[in-house]
């Protein structure tokens, strides 16, 4: 069962991988940074699978403080684009 | 093959190559997103090597704060006009920190390799020793008891770096508030965003003190998810950062430090400075635990909005 698991993991390091591909290549900043939240979210997934496959529920904290916290970067970004740097790009679409 | 070597190979790969594309990369940005991408990776291979403590510290600073102070940095310094990073540093001074990189890589090498192969280390005289303290984590135990000293030291040093960073504030603004005033939508995205993650956070954070003392977590884990959510609250303009000559806001900065050196001279009365009573021991690394988490989290949150911009 846990052989089974690891594989499962080695699959989405695979996911991964190809998450690189669009971080590196981008083209557009939105590309390069939700690539890089694709890569968290993998990254949440595969705690789950490695606490289970090792039988120590204490890796699954590991993947909810990753699941908290991999959004955060976007908010950052999504911050950036916006006209002053501090607002939000919805406020332009009263 | 394993699955479980192919699994680690595969991570060893992959953590080596974003390192590779975050340095070598011509957008700077591009830089900025594969560094996230590798402090996910570095997280889950703690996993794979059994510290879970350092993974979750690992998780929460790299996927957490890093991440919203680099890109607060990259908009700050677009907005000032500079948009790569060849324009930032001579490249006498890039060459100077690859090769203070590249030494300290070779000092490490050598500590790893110079130790003695298939001894313990310490690990069985702390599992022997934590039986007759407070907890039962083994790193909760070597952090705040066998070690006391060293974490009291470094709690400090994390003020010490907010002291420096609020040296930068200029005459004009002194005394007044971090950062620029952050706004969104009212019934947006962000500000739904900004109500929903804090209360989990918090919640987070509390069961991530609370659980270090019997397995991974502690204050410094769970200080980081403080101030990441606090920043969120910020940033979606819920409420503003408060100026940095509040009593209040220094009050919590010094807290923890405080209240740890404080139980550690009382220590004096038990035998020795940072010595706790057999008796008191789970209760005052815990007493110390929380109040560190308060502080670390206010000390992070206040590193990352960096220095005082606007008047109170």
């Amino acid at each position: 069962m846990s052989e089974f698991l690891l594989l499962a993991a080695l699959f989405l390091l695979g996911t991964i991988a190809l998450g690189f591909l669009r971080v590196h290549w981008g083209p557009s900043r939105a590309d390069r940074i939700a690539s890089a939240q694709l890569v968290g979210t993998g990254g949440v997934a595969m705690t789950l699978l490695l606490a289970a496959a090792g039988g120590n529920s204490a890796i699954i904290d590991v993947g909810l403080v990753l699941a908290l916290l991999a959004a955060f970067a976007a908010v950052a970004f999504v911050k950036s684009t916006s006209a002053d740097g501090a607002g939000d790009p919805e406020e332009n679409d009263e | 093959m394993n699955a479980a070597l192919l699994l680690d190979a595969g991570l060893c790969l992959l953590i080596l190559t974003a390192a590779v594309l975050a340095m070598t990369g011509r957008d700077l940005f591009g830089a900025i997103a594969f560094f996230i991408v590798y402090g996910i990776l570095i997280a889950l291979a703690w996993v794979r090597l059994e510290a879970v403590d350092v993974a979750l510290a690992e998780a929460a600073i790299g996927a957490g704060l890093t991440g919203v102070l680099l890109i607060g940095a990259w908009s700050l310094l677009r907005r000032a006009g500079v948009s790569e990073a060849h324009e930032l540093s001579h490249w006498g001074l890039r060459l100077v920190a690859g090769l203070a990189s590249a030494a300290t890589t070779v000092v490490l090498a050598a500590a790893v390799l110079a130790l003695p192969p298939g001894r313990e280390g310490l690990a069985p005289l702390v599992t022997e020793r934590l039986a007759d303290h407070g907890v039962s984590n083994p790193v909760t135990g070597v952090l705040l008891d066998f070690r006391a000293y060293d974490t009291l030291m470094e709690s400090i040093v994390l003020l010490v770096a907010l002291v420096a960073v609020w040296a930068l504030t200029p005459a004009s603004a002194w005394g007044g508030v971090p950062g620029m005033r952050q706004h969104a939508r009212p019934d947006g995205v962000l500000a739904m965003f900004g109500r929903l993650l804090p209360p989990i956070g918090l919640v987070m954070a509390v069961y991530l003190v609370w659980a270090g003392s019997s397995q991974p977590g502690g204050a410094f884990q769970a200080g980081t998810v403080l101030a990441a959510v606090w920043l969120l609250v910020v940033m979606a303009g819920i409420y503003d950062e408060p100026p940095i000559s509040s009593g209040l806001l220094r009050t919590a900065l010094v807290a923890g430090p405080a209240v740890f050196l404080a139980i550690g001279i009382a220590g004096l009365g038990a035998g020795a400075l940072l010595a706790y009573p057999d008796e008191y021991a789970y209760g005052l690394i815990l007493l110390i635990e929380f109040t560190l988490t308060f502080s670390i989290g206010a000390t992070l949150a206040l590193l990352v909005a960096g220095r005082a911009r606007r008047a109170a």
